[in-house]
């Protein structure tokens, strides 16, 4: 090797380790935390006691803001492990299953009180929660009485939905969907008790009942409106909606923005027989091993500097003061879409009519074969 | 021990076979034999197992019900029986339809210059590096009322001035049975092509010296020889297709109820672990049956070559 070239290796090293010490040094003196998409991450209002390194969250497919992840991660330092599922049936088969070790789930009220039965959540301490940043409408709900074991995450209703470009005319009730007019352009939830729920409002009946002759006279009225369904759909129905494949149906909040955002001639409809309402509900499984980061996420995901992008990626209705208040003074846009729309600011008269779907034991299964009669029974 | 290894021959075997029979036990045998425990079992309220011995989840199955609509002891509802019989008449015709279109390509491939040959081959497998469910969508693509066919003839009929009102392909019976035929046909195909590869070119000749005519010779020399490719397709086509259930919800439109949505519904929807381990052991029975007198006629591919 010659003298020149070694001189210039020298120089080489010398100004590589000039330049890695200045981004060392650079590195430590940030203070602001940026995701990958340039968000900037809002400090925690008060930072928690976390010695867990990591959470293991499981979650509903594409429902939380990828920012909230990353910069969970670089305030708290600990690593996010992140499974999903696309129903409660397929979370409450795996949790009950055994063997998990999730420490937050997103279970919707009617699973919840089942899970809470089965002895698959703990009790939270509410003393750790930002119970006081929540609208009181989305507390205290008969599934969980005095939220000993969940706090509300996002909300919403299903409902009728039409194309006013297509439809000349537009239903007003569940039983306006049996009008022959409708045949064969409706796409509906792939839901046994959305459906049948909705046909047992039509005759009068309640949503949850457990009465055979009550469900048998459901299935008839059911049998006759099946065929004219050319679509059941319940990861997204919005899409054969927009493709032109069908012209109303049944959907939910979420899905229903969305459509309208892109087409306003989507007009969502409260059923006179009152719509369905749901609320989906963070929650810790029991044997959860980073309890500490739970907390941690939740109370830093439920600031309004943090749950505000809610609004932005799953418009849903948001019980959350909090981001409300963060939104309309930092997000008007978003904040002023969101109340405009009676699809996610619901008309209080919608949500005193709503009902809820809860769990009926013994009679799921025959909830599943009139779902199976009606469907397969050619 | 190695010593041991080096002279004893059956050892050695027992040792090279057991990852596979660990696998096997582990994976097969265990879930099989917790299937039919519970299959045995009553549901609890909250969808859990009572363990026990009783047939009625295996009665109803069958579409005797001891909880009659009109209050008298048993009747008869044929719906999941209905079901079961869907999914093996559909099961049937796509491998009926499979063969038709997999022979004349397999044919074709198996004839076409050894150069060209490995070309083909890998048309019809390139599809299958992409997945499953993804092949699915890009049918629902294709079907849909607005869609790329429904397009293209709306944009003919239009440069000819003719009306035209787009095609209800997708969300129908007619889209299932397409979608199945597309996703397995490459698996119809390979087979029938690995046998007719190893026909004798000389054989062919033997028979036209004899005074056989392309027709026949295809009957008498082609048919025969190719059956093991065939009954090993059918066999790798008919029995996934029994228990499918992607295809049928995605084209279907959720419609069509077969018995791989039956199992699945009850171990989600209806939380009834116990009626779906039933129906899963009767897919498997009944697939098994049908197997086995499919082989018993045709064997399992190989010793027709010796006829």
């Amino acid at each position: 090797m010659s003298k020149s070239t070694l001189y210039k290796l020298m120089a080489l090293v010398v100004a590589i380790s000039l330049v890695l010490a200045a981004c060392g040094g650079g590195g430590g003196e940030t203070t602001q935390k940026v995701t990958s998409s340039g968000f900037v991450c809002p400090e925690p209002d008060s930072k928690m006691e976390v010695s867990s390194k990591e959470l293991n969250l499981f979650v509903w497919t594409e429902y939380i803001p990828t920012e909230w992840k990353e910069c969970f991660e670089l305030v708290y330092g600990v690593k996010i492990n992140h499974d999903e599922y696309s129903s409660n049936e397929e979370m409450y088969a795996k949790l009950s299953a055994g063997g998990t070790n999730y420490d937050l789930v997103q279970p919707t009220d009617y699973i919840v009180d089942l899970m809470i039965r089965q002895g698959l959540l703990q009790e939270l301490d509410q003393a750790k929660l930002p119970m006081a940043t929540l609208d009181p409408n989305y507390l205290n709900l008969e599934f969980d009485p005095g939220n000993m074991y969940t706090i509300p995450y996002q909300a919403g209703t299903d409902a009728i939905i039409y194309n006013a470009d297509k439809v000349a005319n537009p239903p007003a009730s569940f039983a306006d969907l049996w009008n022959p007019e409708y045949a064969n352009r409706m796409v509906f939830l792939d839901d046994s008790r959305v459906v049948i729920g909705m046909t047992l409002l039509t005759l009068g009946y309640d949503v949850n009942t457990t009465d055979p002759a009550e469900l048998e006279e459901a299935k008839a009225k059911l049998a006759e409106l099946v065929p004219n369904v050319k679509l059941f759909d319940s990861d997204s129905p919005k899409t054969a909606l927009i493709a032109g494949d069908v012209d109303l149906g049944i959907t939910w909040t979420g899905e229903a923005f969305t459509a309208n955002q892109e087409n306003p001639a989507f007009v969502y409809v409260y059923p006179t027989e009152g719509a369905i309402l749901w609320q989906d509900n963070w929650a810790v499984p029991v044997g959860a091993p980073h309890m500490d980061a739970a907390y941690a996420w939740i109370n830093y995901t439920m600031q309004g500097n943090m749950f505000w992008l809610m609004l932005r990626d799953f418009p849903y209705i948001n019980p959350s003061l909090a981001a409300l208040e963060y939104a309309k003074g930092n997000q008007p846009e978003l904040y002023n879409a969101y109340m405009d729309s009676p699809i996610t600011n619901v008309p209080q008269d919608a949500i005193d009519a709503g009902h809820r779907i809860e769990d009926v034991g013994d009679a799921t299964p025959l909830y599943d074969q009139i779902w199976t009669e009606v469907k397969g029974g050619e | 021990m190695l010593k041991r290894l080096r002279e004893n021959k059956s050892f050695q075997g027992t040792l090279l076979v057991s990852p596979t029979l660990l696998w096997m036990i582990a994976l097969l045998f265990i879930p099989l034999i917790l299937t039919t425990i519970i299959s045995f079992g009553t549901r609890n309220a909250d969808g859990g197992v009572i363990y026990g011995f009783s047939f009625h989840n295996y009665v109803r199955l069958f579409g005797f019900s001891t909880d009659c609509p009109g209050g008298q002891a048993s009747c008869f509802d044929p719906l999941y029986a209905n079901i079961l019989g869907r999914s093996l008449s559909l099961a049937f015709w796509t491998t009926v339809i499979v063969i038709a279109l997999a022979y004349p390509l397999a044919y074709f491939i198996a004839r076409a210059h050894p150069k060209r040959r490995n070309t083909f081959l890998m048309l019809v497998l390139v599809p299958l590096w992409t997945n499953f469910v993804i092949r699915v969508y890009a049918w629902m693509m294709l079907l849909r009322e607005q869609g790329v066919i429904n397009g293209i003839i709306g944009w003919v009929a239009a440069r000819f001035g003719v009306q035209f009102e787009p095609l209800q392909m997708l969300y129908t019976p007619g889209a299932v049975l397409v979608g199945m035929v597309y996703e397995f046909l490459p698996f119809m195909i390979l087979p029938i092509f690995t046998s007719l590869e190893k026909i004798d070119v000389p054989l062919y000749e033997a028979a036209a010296d004899l005074g056989a005519n392309p027709f026949r010779t295809f009957l008498r020399v082609t048919l025969p020889l190719s059956m093991p490719g065939v009954v090993a397709g059918t066999i790798l086509v008919f029995i996934p297709v029994m228990g499918t259930f992607i295809v049928s919800d995605l084209l279907g439109g959720k419609q069509v109820i077969l018995v791989g949505n039956l199992i699945q519904n009850q171990f989600l929807s209806a939380r009834d672990p116990t009626f779906g381990s039933a129906a899963s052991l009767i897919l498997m029975i009944m697939t098994l049956i049908v197997t086995y007198f499919y082989t018993r006629k045709f064997g399992f591919g190989e010793e027709i070559i010796a006829v």
